[in-house]
């Protein structure tokens, strides 16, 4: 049950209870189930056979060797490459969040600590590239990619995601609140040129920001699917998300139109949903504050 | 005796003008070695992108010539459009609706909590963000079959026996709208929570002392007080949920029957690509979805305060 913060009062504990108290409690409670019940759902219903999902009490754990199986098939059967799939969101994910550091800290520090001309057009370019969905330009860089002859490589996918916005803002803004203009000042008055003074002070002072930049980037990268959809048809380049859901569709492990006679049925694509997600439900478990720092310092897409 | 000197102290101020430009001019080409990487993805991936879709959607790609508004009147007098806009709308309208009320009133009663209880509680309101893109939809359309779903209890309830029905009875839009608040509420649950415990202290006590009670001091007090994260939440998640495409793309999964690749704005323009392989009126589809999302972010950014620019 939830209390108002009031003042401590001597009397019993249910004689403070109100009306009130007992919708908001119903509304805690509903909100509880409704976002806590289908992922807890999720890691349980991964130990069913397919036919066990269906007999068993919703939230049953049935047995590891049924994990195992899924797993196994999940791994073995022709149509999948799935060490091929992760291996390629780890690339995908690894070289993306690289280079969005790369091209973000520089450009975000400079933009904080020097005025020059065309500034201020970079700052609202990047802001409106940056509240401007993903998906309002996937197919405009699809049709760049296919004229330049850039599309169905890895390279297309991972020069598109460097390019974070978001990124850019963030290292502006903490390198433009947290930085102390004296710090930069006095390490110039040593002698330090305009990179040194970015690469030996400013950078190793911006490791929060270093860690909130890699963090949205990551997970924007880990589960991107419109973009590496559209921009990679070759079932070999498929990250994770769409190399599992096209196994899935093929062997329509979720219709009621059956026995295709493909062992990927409703325990692998639980299995195949909970490998797309557990890397991010890992970072989120100890990342909420990163959200708040990010969206406070202006907003994700998200 | 004069004018001499100040001939040199003018001599001497051109001097001093010159090397400030010369400084100044060395200051901005660092400047821009520092911003060259970014400047670079800038234009590979948001300026030239943009610029080669308006441009193409002047053309008939399949032949190459010039088309003038053509595939724009193409694009306008499909039918399947309105449909598409009708569809986005009430999805957009239910979800920004939802979000609005449904984060608003969380974060409002996290903030009365007891610190603990607050923070497992918002733990387990944020954690479904991580379920994203295809992993949602594969989750959502096992919580949609009655015959597996953790909310079973609630569909033999209503009377639901399988999948098609509760999709039928809830509506596509709403669907969508579910699986989108389920995964997008907690992060700004979380921001919302920061900015309602940011509110200055003595004015919650003086209220209190007043004789506010806690639904009157959340109502009254502190929700006109965070309406500025409460309004930048409504214009992002209505610029997000105009471009909504991997949620009814995704819906095949569950058969041929739900398979919907026409429902959304964005569906409309992939299809034109990838089925049509007419790139000219999907170009001129995209360019008026992608106007429409800048124009929103133009004017977040030139007409609101929300982020600095200077």
């Amino acid at each position: 049950m939830t209390h108002a913060g009031s003042a401590p009062q001597r009397r019993p504990l249910w004689s403070k209870l109100r009306f009130w108290h007992l919708c908001v409690g119903a509304i805690v409670l509903f909100a509880l189930c409704f976002f806590g019940l289908p992922l807890l759902w999720l890691f349980l219903a991964a130990s069913h056979t397919d036919s066990s999902l269906f007999t068993a009490a919703p939230f049953s754990w049935g047995t590891w060797r049924n994990v195992a199986q899924s797993w196994s098939n999940l791994t073995q059967y022709e149509g999948t490459h799935l060490w091929t799939w992760a291996f390629n969101s780890l690339i995908y994910s690894v070289f993306g969040v690289g280079l969005s550091l790369i091209a973000a800290l520089p450009a975000g520090y400079i933009l904080a600590t020097e005025n020059f001309p065309g500034r201020r057009i970079i700052l609202l370019a990047t802001l409106v590239a940056m509240i401007t969905p993903n998906a309002a330009i996937v197919l405009p860089i699809f049709l760049e990619m296919h004229l330049i002859g850039l599309n169905n490589t890895r390279v297309s996918l991972i020069l598109a995601t460097g390019f974070f916005p978001f990124g850019v803002y963030l290292a502006f803004i903490y390198f433009a609140t947290a930085l102390p203009k004296e710090i930069l000042n006095s390490a110039r008055v040593d002698g330090a040129n305009a990179w040194q003074v970015f690469y030996r002070v400013a950078l190793p002072l911006a490791k929060p920001a270093i860690a909130l930049i890699a963090f949205f980037s990551f997970v924007a990268n880990w589960s991107n699917y419109f973009l590496a959809f559209v921009l990679l048809t070759d079932d070999k380049l498929h990250n994770l998300p769409v190399g599992l859901t096209s196994l899935i569709s093929g062997a329509r492990a979720l219709s009621f139109s059956a026995a295709t006679g493909i062992p990927i049925r409703r325990p692998e694509a639980i299995l195949a949903a909970i490998l797309i997600v557990l890397p991010v439900l890992v970072i989120f478990l100890f990342s909420q504050r990163f959200i708040r720092e990010g969206q406070l310092a202006g907003g994700d897409k998200g | 005796m004069r004018e001499p000197l100040r001939e040199i102290d003018k001599l001497a101020d051109q001097r001093r003008a010159r090397a400030a430009r010369l400084m100044n001019r060395r200051k901005t080409k660092t400047a821009y070695l520092f911003l060259l990487p970014y400047l670079a993805l800038l234009v590979m991936f948001g300026v030239f992108p943009v610029c080669y879709a308006i441009g193409l959607s002047f053309f008939d790609t399949i032949s190459g010539a010039f088309a003038g508004l053509s595939n724009y009147h193409l694009a306008l007098d499909d039918f399947r459009l309105g449909q598409s806009l009708l569809n986005v709308g009430t999805y957009v309208f239910m979800w920004v609706s939802l979000m609005v009320v449904g984060v608003v009133v969380l974060a409002s009663i996290i903030d009365v909590m007891p610190r603990w209880l607050g923070t497992t509680v918002r733990t387990v309101y944020f954690l479904p963000g991580a379920v994203t893109s295809a992993a949602i939809v594969v989750l959502w359309l096992f919580i949609l079959d009655p015959q597996v779903s953790p909310f079973s209890f609630v569909f033999s309830l209503v009377g639901w026996e399988n999948r098609f029905q509760v999709i039928d009875s809830i509506g596509l839009a709403g669907v969508f709208t579910l699986m989108a608040f389920f995964a997008y509420a907690g992060g700004w649950i979380v921001v919302m929570h920061g900015a309602l415990t940011a509110l200055p202290g003595e004015v919650m006590e003086a209220a209190r002392i007043d004789g506010c009670r806690p639904v009157g001091l959340a109502w009254r007090i502190k929700i006109p007080m965070i309406w500025r994260t409460v309004a930048l939440m409504a214009v992002l998640s209505l610029a997000n949920g105009l471009q909504l495409f991997v949620e009814p793309q995704l819906l095949g999964l569950a058969g041929p029957q739900l398979a919907r690749n026409d429902w959304s704005l964005n569906q409309l323009a992939y299809q034109y690509a990838f089925a049509l392989g007419d790139f000219g009126v999907s170009a001129a589809l995209s360019t008026m979805i992608l106007m429409l999302s800048v124009s929103i972010a133009l004017w977040i950014v030139l007409a609101t305060k929300f982020y600095r620019i200077d």
